[in-house]
């Protein structure tokens, strides 16, 4: 009888499940209906609505003024006024100057500006609100010509290919290294990474501040698009590593070759130990190329912005400070592998082609097609994709020194390669 | 180059790099899809004219609608309005008006934009009264607003007339009565504070008294420089004469080559502390305040402080379009120019339109005085 009940309660409590996983759902949809049939139930006097325009883009062509701007506000928006340093200007406005909720148009306006000055562009909606972006320093809005791509072409090989070209330099160097000393200039490799993946996110963060509407959350989105990237990133490279595992003929063979203390302190142990592991250090190096590559990609969109929005003039000495900055990014990519008997010079052009070459893609998307959006979203990947590395090459080490990262050489060299990359920062 | 996982991430980055080319092109693609239908830029000396397959925002060339205009500037100009008309037991000229206050209303300033503006008797800037030194001035005022209003006249009259310390409560009506002394141009305005609320939304106007020996005869005008703060951040956003900016730049006001042209000058700019008029091609005689016979200066500009006055007096010599603006080229870029047509006397338009409208209007609704 007990049984028996337990049995009917049992199904009964299944469509009581079923049924109260709906419940909430359909009051929710009821009181969505009822607020939007009848919001005088709810909220008594007017509902203000306030408009609110982002202008997201100012390009300069000779004798005009091209402002993208969206509506990111909560309502249809109509825009009914342009002017240029808060002077009114007649202009046109494409495809029409009425924007539903996050449409965005452009605006036309004919103005004869000069090159280098600083400029107000104002729109003012048709409540009389005016919003306004200011634009630093005017200059010819980069033409997708091929001169211009191959100007953006070079600059890219400068700050990103042949620094990492001339980091690579270092890999017989670094081969002759003794374990310590090998360690101190992997973690120097892990501090000049983290590095690079907080300046992602800052540099993120800056564009967000500038160019993103408060609309878009701007900063979750970066921070969110970071995390999924460093998670799918693990989620991705630990399942490779299962099945090329399961693939291998020792199915005991382990991911992390664990050494016994007494070897540790045998360098050739260490070193026959490390036989198992050819794969590993090169593939290390090249996750390192393309989360550094990723940064980079991220780097040219910001160099492409900067001369797009005429933030800055692009110097000589602002791209010897790129170049500088990252040459250290060669280095990053050599330490791991720097180990393998094996010389792979053709491995190690292609990893320090991947690590460098996104930056000329990234500068021609940066210079000639600017979206604040797609240039966090890049920003944000590029910062998993780092913090992967990171954490890759971090268990790696761990894994290989006995579980105790806290020795001196990688400890120091954790702190110096940080404090490298500051230094050279400061001349960009 | 043989580890899957090397070959994946490599994926991941070229599907990253072909969404941002297909990105470009799809760009690229958008701009070449014009048709050409509208053409705008022309009207500015310097500047090509653009074709344009979207909107035109052009407030110097476009009129404004002129059902929900905030005012009708052509009539505005050459409107003055005499009052009703009797006699007193003594014998003195007694002049009526209505005026009401309302401040619910939005109307658009100028193309497209729509502002909240306080008004007395439906227009920005309100009616332009007028009497002659020596005659009763009676205002039968009446708060058709949501909050407490005033007329506050410059010129003489009794504390109780001064419109400053007797609030006018929301339906409530006072009437206003006073000498009409001494003869010169006069501002009113609403004086409840904050009084800038109240006088950039536009409850101001002029009261023109003339001498009891009238002007010589000229084709008469008032010109109320006023600004709109659109976005409430104590800027003005636009600057007009007589009520909405350009105005006179895309009708420009018709008169005759050689006729005596009078324009009564007030500035009811707020936030901005001063304002001035340039008239181009030509000089005036200016007369501060109006309040005297004898010009106080023969010049081409002249500059005024929140609430100043005074009357201009000229006369084109050669025919041709003319160009009058706040030598503050500020507010001449947001609004505030305007020009003249001056047409040889045998060509005249229409003879009429120099002629000053009297106006006796019984229906004060419809923004007419009585």
């Amino acid at each position: 009888m007990e049984r028996e009940t337990g049995i009917i309660k049992d199904s009964i409590s299944k469509k009581k499940i079923v049924f109260f996983g709906i419940v909430p759902f359909a009051i929710l949809s009821m009181m969505i209906v009822l607020i939007l049939s009848y919001p005088s139930l709810f909220f008594s006097g007017q509902f203000i609505v306030v408009p609110e325009i982002s202008i997201e883009k100012v390009e300069f062509e000779p004798l005009k003024i091209i402002a993208t701007v969206s509506n990111t506000g909560h309502s249809e928006v109509s825009i009914v006024q342009a002017d240029v340093n808060d002077r009114i200007h007649s202009a046109a406005m494409e495809p029409d100057n009425t924007l539903k909720r996050f449409e965005s148009a452009r605006v036309i306006i004919p103005f004869s500006w000069n090159e280098g000055q600083p400029y107000g562009i104002g729109l003012t909606t048709d409540d009389g609100t005016r919003f306004e972006k200011t634009i630093q320093f005017a200059t010819l809005t980069p033409q997708p010509t091929l001169k211009q791509a191959s100007n953006f072409a070079l600059i890219g090989t400068y700050v990103g290919v042949i620094p990492v070209m001339i980091g690579l330099l270092w890999y017989p160097f670094i081969r002759k290294l003794s374990l310590n000393k090998y360690n101190f200039f992997l973690s120097f490799t892990l501090g000049l990474l983290v590095f690079l993946g907080i300046d992602a996110l800052l540099e993120g963060n800056e564009i967000v501040v500038r160019d993103i509407s408060s609309a878009f959350h701007g900063q979750m989105l970066l921070i969110m698009v970071a995390i999924l990237s460093l998670v799918s990133l693990i989620y991705i490279s630990s399942k490779l590593m299962k099945n090329a595992r399961a693939k291998s003929s020792d199915p005991e063979y382990p991911v992390y070759t664990e050494v016994s203390k007494e070897d540790a302190s045998n360098v050739s142990s260490v070193q026959s130990s490390r036989q198992h592991l050819i794969i590993r250090p090169v593939a290390l190096s090249m996750m390192i190329a393309i989360g550094i590559g990723l940064h980079n990609f991220g780097e040219g969109l910001a160099i492409g912005a900067a001369v797009l929005l005429g933030e800055v003039a692009l110097s000589s000495f602002l791209i010897l400070g790129f170049t500088l900055h990252n040459t250290t990014e060669g280095l990053a990519i050599v330490a791991p592998m720097a180990r393998n008997k094996k010389l792979a010079i053709a491995k190690l052009i292609l990893m320090g082609l991947i690590a460098g070459v996104p930056t000329i893609i990234g500068s021609w998307i940066g210079g000639f097609l600017y979206s604040p959006l797609a240039t966090i979203i890049f920003l944000g990947i590029g910062a998993g994709a780092i913090f992967q590395v990171v954490y890759s090459v971090g268990s790696w080490m761990y894994y290989n020194n006995n579980k105790v990262l806290a020795s001196l050489p990688i400890v120091s060299g954790f702190m110096l390669g940080i404090f490298i990359m500051y230094i050279t920062g400061l001349l960009v | 180059m043989s580890h899957p996982q090397a070959i994946v991430l490599v994926g991941v980055i070229i599907s990253i790099l072909t969404l941002g080319v297909v990105t470009v092109l799809g760009s690229a693609k958008d701009e070449n899809s014009t048709f050409n239908t509208k053409q705008f830029g022309g009207h500015t000396p310097g500047y090509g004219t653009y074709e344009t397959t979207g909107s035109v925002l052009d407030p110097t060339s476009l009129p404004t609608d002129p059902k929900n205009s905030v005012v009708d500037p052509m009539k505005f100009l050459r409107e003055f309005n005499h009052g009703r008309v009797s006699h007193s037991a003594n014998g003195s000229t007694v002049r009526e008006f209505t005026v009401i206050a309302s401040d619910q209303s939005t109307r658009e300033i100028s193309p497209g934009v729509n502002y909240n503006v306080w008004t007395f008797n439906n227009t920005v800037p309100g009616p332009t009264l007028r009497a002659t030194e020596g005659d009763l001035i009676r205002i039968n005022f009446v708060n058709n607003g949501s909050g407490f209003h005033t007329m506050h006249f410059h010129g003489i009259h009794p504390s109780e007339m001064d419109g400053v310390f007797e609030g006018i409560a929301p339906g409530g009506k006072f009437t206003y009565e006073f000498i009409a002394e001494p003869f010169g141009v006069f501002p009113y305005h609403c004086h409840i504070q904050p009084l800038e609320e109240h006088i950039t939304h536009g409850l101001y106007g002029a009261l023109i008294i003339d001498p009891k020996k009238p002007r010589a005869n000229a084709d008469e005008m008032v010109m109320m420089m006023n600004g709109y703060d659109t976005d409430f951040d104590t800027e003005n956003n636009f600057y007009t004469v007589n009520g909405i900016p350009y105005y006179y730049m895309h009708h420009p006001i018709n008169i005759e080559e050689g006729k005596l042209i009078r324009i009564y000058l007030v500035n009811m700019l707020e936030f901005d502390p001063l304002n001035n008029f340039h008239l181009h091609a030509n000089m005036f005689n200016f007369y501060k305040t109006g309040t005297n016979l004898v010009p106080d200066e023969y010049t081409d500009i002249v500059t005024m402080n929140q609430g100043e006055r005074g009357i201009l007096e000229f006369s084109y010599k050669f025919p041709g379009k003319y160009m009058f603006h706040a030598h503050k080229t500020e507010f001449a870029e947001k609004g505030w120019m305007g020009s003249f047509l001056v047409t040889a006397p045998e060509n005249a338009v229409n003879a009429s339109s120099f002629t000053n409208v009297t106006t006796a209007i019984t229906n004060p609704t419809n923004g007419g005085l009585s």
